[in-house]
């Protein structure tokens, strides 16, 4: 019984469960927004009708009115008649504006990991939570900010990056421990419990180091590989720099240095675009990572990749099919893009960006799932003694008092009282 | 000489009790002539089994209220406790009831379970041959020849109990023994007769000089006894008793060397691993103490790096969920299925009340 690195692969969750053919993932998002927007539309219609009942008797609660959406501006209809309340309809995000929504949040995971200056793979894994968290959920019901601050959280113990969460809420202006805290188990069901993020950083290392191998001619070609290292060797110190280039003859130093530059630009892409697009969700990390590779150096990757496979098989065509059509996806990112553009005309792409974004936002405010507002109470609601309705069920937390009391009281027969600390008696 | 010996302990008991009865006397005669040949053992027993006097120094119960009869299985005679820690705390020694030349020793003495001392000593017996022969019927062809094996046992144990062949009995219990140790644990009995086999070949060598057709026999089977299994000669070996339909004994398999991965291995097919890599990445790494000591193989990181680069690159996602899709096979919410709504937009999951 054997297992190749593929199967290996198979085997882990992100394959199982967070890989979709983008046909699908489309079908996904369609179906997260109809739902999410359904949920809006009942809760927002719900809350005016009960507002308009209150309305009857008493004037509306100002902090009712605070959590309601197409209050600010629509207090005409509040003032009026309540049956002319919920006459309007909430206008929802569209799956096109949510995903620039979710994109926008994970730009901005981004330059919270700069700020706090977490590792890139802490980062990394808090925009892959982000966007398979956004899979599922919609930017209506559940606001970015507080979710990238937990689930950068999470991702810090995932990674194995710990930081005490009151150090970490400290970070944050305004930001208390239990905003931390609060969305960290819906943000764990929505993830599934799969916390295992697969990333193309170690890949990338572990071909730089074999190209290097090739480099210096000790590297150990594959079974099917008649080469020798030594011919290898040749082999990549004639090949071009661009792609349909000159042969050229580096020596073995220069071409160090030419390995070290693509390893800096793939794992800048690997950072940065492959992050902020789907790429995740369609390839495989090796895949990205030589996707990233070969928009870094294509000619090298290619070669890499025949002593790979052999290229006479369909496999290497359609390996190479495959990366290419990750790298387009990679590079059509404007992260890319940036350093070729001018800089009057990313201002201005900059600036119509913002403007957008801008707009979705402020339309989001209009259509915010209203039940999923206060995330922090939701948690406590969730939680044993949890205060219902203002009021804690009295009969219950006296029962599990005494509960806890009598626990504590047999534990204490059984394996005597604590002792004394430092000689208090 | 029985008679002589157990008359005036009788005589003298039925003056101190002040007559016992009749009955008890005839019974004590009875047994006597049942089993002639080991009279004399069971005698001074017998004699006074409800006797408050031990035989050996004479002490009545009348004076130590505390007294305690012992035995030994050797011979049965009783004797009071301090009797044996003055005769037995040097060593053995011989049985000091007139007539009975075995020797005894202390540890072995113990208080009787029975009142009566044949009762005590078939128990014994039945006891000893029971482990020896601890046959089930599952270990038979059939039931007949199961219930001929418990007969045959059965005469063993009678052949034992009345003193009929009994030294012939031994020998065969010894072999059979021998043979079943042998059976159970095979290393350990190799271990003990392969110097025993050279003795025993040089010994035969001198007996068996008249036949040359014997002295093969013995040679093939000393060879085969040093085989490593030990288990090829038991149809030749001389295991003191025979039974029909015996199923042969099986010896469990060798235990197998612990395989953690259950026969699966890792073979990668994008890359072949060469052990070492030099990179100046890792040659600090490669020398600093604080990780070597820990016992960090860079082989581990290594691997691992290898195996992240192209593992998953033989993978073409489409194709695979597209066929995974038509196959219906999709196990994402299989063990999640509340998580799984709750992420299509239900409520949330509540987690149980533990109190």
């Amino acid at each position: 019984m054997k297992l190749t690195e593929d199967d290996l692969y198979r085997r882990s969750s992100q394959y199982k469960h967070w890989c979709f053919t983008p046909s699908k993932l489309a079908l996904l998002r369609q179906k997260t927004n109809i739902q999410a927007s359904e949920r809006v539309k009942a809760n927002v219609a719900r809350q005016r009708a009960q507002r308009a009942k209150n309305l009857d008797t008493t004037s509306a609660s100002d902090s009712e009115r605070a959590n309601t959406p197409g209050v600010e501006n629509g207090a005409d209809g509040a003032s009026g008649n309540g049956g002319a309340v919920g006459d309007k309809e909430v206008d929802c995000l569209t799956v096109a504006e949510e995903m620039r929504l979710v994109d926008k949040f994970c730009e901005t995971a981004l330059e919270l990991g700069n700020f706090i200056k977490v590792p890139a793979e802490v980062t990394a894994t808090t925009i892959q939570y982000l966007r398979r968290f956004y899979l599922y959920n919609s930017p209506m019901t559940y606001e970015g900010q507080n979710i990238a601050r937990a689930t950068m959280f999470i991702a810090c113990k995932t990674e194995g990056w710990h930081i005490p969460s009151s150090d970490y809420a400290a970070k944050f202006a305004n930001v208390t421990q239990e905003q931390v805290l609060a969305p960290e188990h819906l943000i764990i069901q929505a993830l599934r419990f799969n916390l295992e993020v697969r990333h193309p950083f170690r890949g990338l290392k572990g071909a730089h180091v074999e190209l290097g191998e090739m480099v210096k001619g000790t590297y150990v070609p594959l079974e099917w590989d008649k080469r020798t290292g030594t011919q290898i060797q040749s082999e990549i110190l004639k090949l071009p720099k661009r792609a349909g280039g000159a042969p050229m003859n580096l020596s073995e130093s220069d071409f160090r240095k030419r390995l070290e530059y693509d390893y800096g630009v793939a794992s800048n892409i690997l950072k940065t675009s492959a992050q902020l697009t789907d790429t995740y969700f369609h390839y495989t990390p090796s895949q990205i990572m030589l996707a990233a590779h070969l928009l870094a150096d294509e000619p090298l990757t290619l070669f890499l990749l025949a002593t790979k496979v052999p290229p006479p098989s369909p496999i290497y065509s359609k390996t190479v099919d495959t990366i290419r059509a990750c790298a387009a996806k990679l590079s059509s990112h404007r992260s890319y893009t940036d350093s070729s553009t001018s800089l009057e005309d990313k201002e201005a792409r900059d600036k119509k960006e913002k403007a957008e974004v801008l707009a979705i936002i402020k339309k989001l405010r209009q259509c915010r799932d209203p039940d999923k507002m206060d995330l922090v109470k939701l948690n406590e609601a969730h939680k044993r003694d949890a205060v219902h309705d203002g009021e804690l069920d009295e009969r219950k937390a006296k029962r599990r008092r005494l509960d806890r009391e009598n626990a504590q009281k047999e534990a204490d027969e059984f394996w005597g009282p604590e002792l004394p600390k430092n000689g208090a008696k | 000489m029985s008679k002589v010996a157990r008359a005036p302990g009788a005589s003298k008991r039925l003056a101190e009790d002040g007559g016992a009865s009749p009955l008890s006397n005839s019974l004590h005669h009875l047994s006597l002539q049942q089993s002639p040949s080991k009279a004399s053992k069971a005698t001074p027993a017998f004699a006074d089994s409800s006797s408050d006097i031990c035989p050996v120094c004479k002490s009545s119960r009348y004076l130590n209220p505390n007294m305690k009869f012992l035995v030994n299985p050797e011979c049965y005679h009783k004797m009071c406790e301090s009797c044996v820690d003055r005769i037995f705390s040097h060593g053995p020694a011989p049985c000091p009831i007139a007539g009975c030349k075995r020797t005894l020793r202390k540890a072995k003495f113990r208080s009787q379970t029975f009142e009566d001392l044949k009762v005590e000593r078939e128990v014994d017996i039945r006891r000893r041959v029971a482990k020896l022969f601890d046959k089930q019927e599952s270990d038979f062809e059939t039931l007949i020849d199961y219930n001929n094996y418990l007969e045959q046992v059965e005469e063993i144990n009678w052949n034992l109990i009345l003193g009929i062949d009994v030294e012939k009995t031994e020998q065969r219990l010894r072999k059979w023994e021998e043979a079943r140790k042998a059976d159970l644990n095979p290393n350990a009995i190799r271990r003990v007769t392969e110097p025993d086999t050279s003795q025993l070949s040089d010994t035969s060598h001198v007996i068996l000089k008249k036949g040359a057709t014997q002295r093969k026999v013995l040679m093939s089977s000393s060879a085969s006894n040093l085989n490593p299994l030990g288990g090829g000669d038991d149809a030749e070996r001389d295991t003191g008793f025979v039974f029909r339909g015996l199923k042969k004994r099986k010896a469990p398999e060798p235990e197998k060397p612990f395989d953690p991965f259950d026969g699966w291995s890792i073979e990668p097919q994008y890359y072949s691993f060469q052990g070492d890599y030099n990179h100046n990445w890792f040659t600090a790494m490669k020398n600093d103490p604080q990780h070597y000591a820990g016992g960090y193989d860079m082989r581990e990181y290594y691997s691992r790096a290898l195996c992240d680069a192209f593992g998953g690159m033989g993978i073409f996602i489409e194709d695979e969920m597209t066929a995974r899709d038509t196959q219906g096979f999709d196990d994402a919410g299989l063990g999640t299925q509340s998580v799984a709504t709750v992420a299509a937009g239900g409520r949330d999951v509540d987690m149980a009340d533990i109190f």
